[in-house]
């Protein structure tokens, strides 16, 4: 057979980063490190070249002080003083690209020692800072955190636009950080086209995983730590024909799902649709939040303008902020709520982002604003939209709304994200507005989001603005080349655990990917598939991705054959439209690139993969493992 | 039985009964996996009648049956559509759709 498909089995990375700190810890324990000569690891968990680990001995217990010196002055180092111990494992975080850092590591009794750290260059297409306006009186110890929307990478700045932290996976969507110092973000791994991954994880800074929650209809978008720890997710069923229109709380011990929320169980699925609506994407759930003052969930449905309330134990509508045009009139009555105050600046959302409730009840969200109206023939082009960060006042007893703030109206097109964005509250009168989906061509906003305007025009120009405002004075605005999903603004170091040396966990479980029970006649062949299919078999230790390029109106099966059992699975080689692409990392340029996830759930033992190509059956020569 | 028909052999077949029409096109994938299933259906079911019609010949006929993607199965009974599936499904949504109109 000669070589016309590529095979690659790669241990999980909680796998790899469980060797990689075995490793480090058994020489730590077998050789005497101490301050003058401790153990310096450089990327210990293999995701993050911008930091390390420092380990060595003390006699007594002592409280280390961790600096990482700034480029150019004493007012950039950032430093973090770590509990008593005799044992120390201290991560070094904010180390800058390509250059040689000093860390400094003092104890309290005046003794310290100076380390140097050489790091390289950023792996390329890593997306920089353009532009930053701030200072390092306003944004103090804080990078930008930012979550890529596409095959870039996810990175954070500091106030002169320096990437200090960043992650060679590709991990997606929101990233938050609990109470527990760590951060929640999405796992980088592939589970249905075109965006959702496997599920979420719990990582620190250092890059370690230290779990990952996997569910049966994976991630996409967004997730929110309850008070007692567990998680609430945003998924789907992938197999019941609708994406994108369910929530689950997860146990954030054991992975399991506690508790499910069914959109289409309290939601009308053909009413009230946004310009991106399709029957099988109706609501495209973005963001979820729980209020614990009215016990609900607050959810936004971009391909139906609203932002919903429900009650957190029964479900039950309370509330749908947006433009009621295209709802049922008892809905209407029932649900939505009346413009006040002044009325002449008042806007709806549109295809919104990222609500979230502030401290006193009102809302906020990204208002995209994309096609500005539920009415086709009022849709409005990009060139002459907006987009803004939004805060609503709502009287749920009289059913009243009123915009009490917005930021980004006023840019008008170079600002407009028509299908990502954030908002954050920190305090009254202090929000970050993200617009992190801008797409520019000729001068003006392209006139399709970003990754399809970047396919039809290369030249096309992506960028990411985000912007800080207090009591009306813009504090922070940092415009960085590519899109990024989400803004957070966080410092690198907590006072809780920086860093644990607890083997990483992977919780939860996926799907059982369903099976076709009809077969096609295929005459086997003792052949791989032809080059032209450019075949790419990716093996984990949980799934399988299955690759490959097939033109239009093939008749494609993948089949994995074991001594006792044979499993079918039908390829579809139509062409799909993704209209509502809010992250463009699984995406291929090429239309006729398929990938498909194959859970190893309930299957066992040794498999053959084989492709049924049109009449064929051919034998890719790969054979995969399933516990 | 599986019977490939056009749009002057729809309009003058009689319709009695209950029969599958099925909208299919060469250029589709889903819909040449379909065309086994439905063999395995018209295995299972030998007196139920299946027509096959291409979409892009018949172009006149799918508008009138408002049919606008493909594959898509009308479920009828004495010329009266009853039920209609979208897209590459499997056996049992099928039988469970023939049997409501036998």
């Amino acid at each position: 057979m000669s070589n016309k498909v590529t095979y690659s089995s790669q241990e999980n990375l909680i796998t790899r980063q469980n060797n990689a700190e075995k490793a480090f810890l058994e020489t730590f324990e077998k050789e005497e490190f101490t301050l003058d000569n401790p153990q310096l690891v450089v990327n210990p968990y293999l995701i993050n070249p911008l930091c390390a680990l420092v380990m060595f001995k003390t006699a007594e217990a002592v409280a280390p002080i961790i600096t990482v010196k700034g480029k150019r002055n004493s007012r950039e180092d950032i430093s973090h003083t770590f509990p008593a111990a005799t044992s120390h494992m201290l991560p070094v975080l904010g180390l800058y690209e390509n250059f040689t850092n000093t860390i400094v590591i003092s104890l309290p009794d005046g003794f310290s020692k100076d380390l140097t750290i050489k790091t390289g260059q950023l792996p390329l297409g890593v997306c920089r800072s353009l532009n930053i306006r701030t200072s390092m009186d306003y944004l103090q110890d804080n990078l930008m955190f930012m979550s890529p929307a596409g095959k870039n990478l996810p990175v954070a700045f500091d106030y002169k636009g320096d990437i200090r932290w960043m992650l060679t996976e590709n991990t997606i969507f929101d990233i938050k950080r609990v109470a527990n110092g760590n951060i929640l973000t999405g796992s980088s791994r592939f589970a249905f086209m075109l965006y959702s991954t496997t599920g979420i994880i719990e990582m620190n800074l250092l890059g370690k995983v230290c779990k990952e929650f996997r569910l049966p209809g994976g991630y996409h978008h967004d997730q929110f730590e309850m008070d007692d720890g567990n998680v609430l997710v945003l998924t789907q069923d992938f197999h019941r024909g609708t994406v994108e229109d369910m929530c689950v709380l997860i146990d954030r011990k054991t992975g399991d799902i506690l508790k499910t929320w069914d959109f289409k169980t309290f939601i009308p699925q053909d009413v009230g649709g946004s310009g991106s609506q399709d029957p099988r994407d109706w609501f495209h759930n973005n963001s979820v939040w729980y209020d614990k003052a009215t016990h609900s969930i607050i959810l936004a449905g971009r391909h139906q303008d609203a932002v919903v309330s429900i009650n957190y134990d029964t479900s039950e509508l309370n509330w749908i902020i947006g433009d009621p045009e295209g709802w049922p009139r008892d809905m209407v009555d029932k649900y939505f709520f009346t413009p006040v105050g002044d009325r002449k600046n008042f806007d709806w959302q549109y295809e919104q982002h990222a609500a979230l409730v502030c401290p006193n009840g009102d809302i906020m969200c990204f208002d995209n604003g994309q096609y500005r109206s539920k009415n086709k023939d009022n849709y409005i082009k990009n060139r002459d939209n907006f987009s803004r960060g939004v805060r609503y006042r709502i009287d749920t007893e009289k059913m009243e709304i009123e915009q009490v703030w917005q930021y980004g109206k006023e840019r008008g097109q170079e600002f407009y994200s028509p299908y990502i964005g954030s908002v954050e509250y920190y305090d009254e009168g202090h929000y970050m507005t993200h617009s992190g989906g801008i797409a520019n061509q000729n001068g003006y906003a392209a006139d399709l989001i970003g990754p399809l305007a970047a396919k039809a025009d290369p030249l096309t120009e992506m960028r990411s603005i985000t912007v800080e405002e207090k009591d009306g004075v813009v504090m922070y605005e940092l415009e960085s080349e590519g899109h990024f999903y989400r803004a957070e603004k966080l410092p690198l170091y907590h006072d809780g655990d920086n860093a644990t040396f607890e083997p990483g966990q992977m919780l939860g479980k996926l799907d059982v990917t369903p099976e076709f029970d009809t077969v096609p006649d295929a005459v086997a062949v003792d052949e791989q598939p032809p080059a032209s299919n450019g075949i790419v078999i990716e093996e984990d230790e949980d799934l399988i991705v299955f690759n490959a390029t097939f033109e239009g109106g093939t008749l494609a099966m993948l089949c994995l054959e074991g001594k006792e059992k044979r499993h079918h699975y039908f390829i579809n080689t139509s062409a799909i439209p993704y209209i509502a692409m809010c992250s463009g990392l699984f995406h291929e340029t090429d239309d006729r690139i398929i990938k498909m996830k194959i859970s190893k759930e309930g299957l066992k033992g040794k498999l053959a993969v084989k492709v049924i190509i049109n009449e064929k059956k051919y034998d890719t020569g790969v054979a995969i493992f399933c516990p | 039985m599986i019977q490939e028909i056009n749009t002057k052999e729809y309009d003058k077949m009689e319709k009695i009964g209950p029969m599958l029409v099925e909208f299919y096109s060469k250029k589709c994938g889903p819909c040449k996996m379909l065309s086994f299933v439905l063999r395995d259906i018209d295995k299972l079911k030998p007196d139920f009648k299946i027509f096959t019609i291409d979409f892009d010949e018949n172009k006149d006929l799918k508008e009138r049956l408002g049919v606008t993607g493909f594959p898509t199965m009308l479920f009828m009974k004495n010329g009266e559509e009853i039920n209609r599936l979208q897209g590459l499904k499997q056996k049992p949504v099928i039988i469970k759709a023939v049997e409501e109109i036998e």
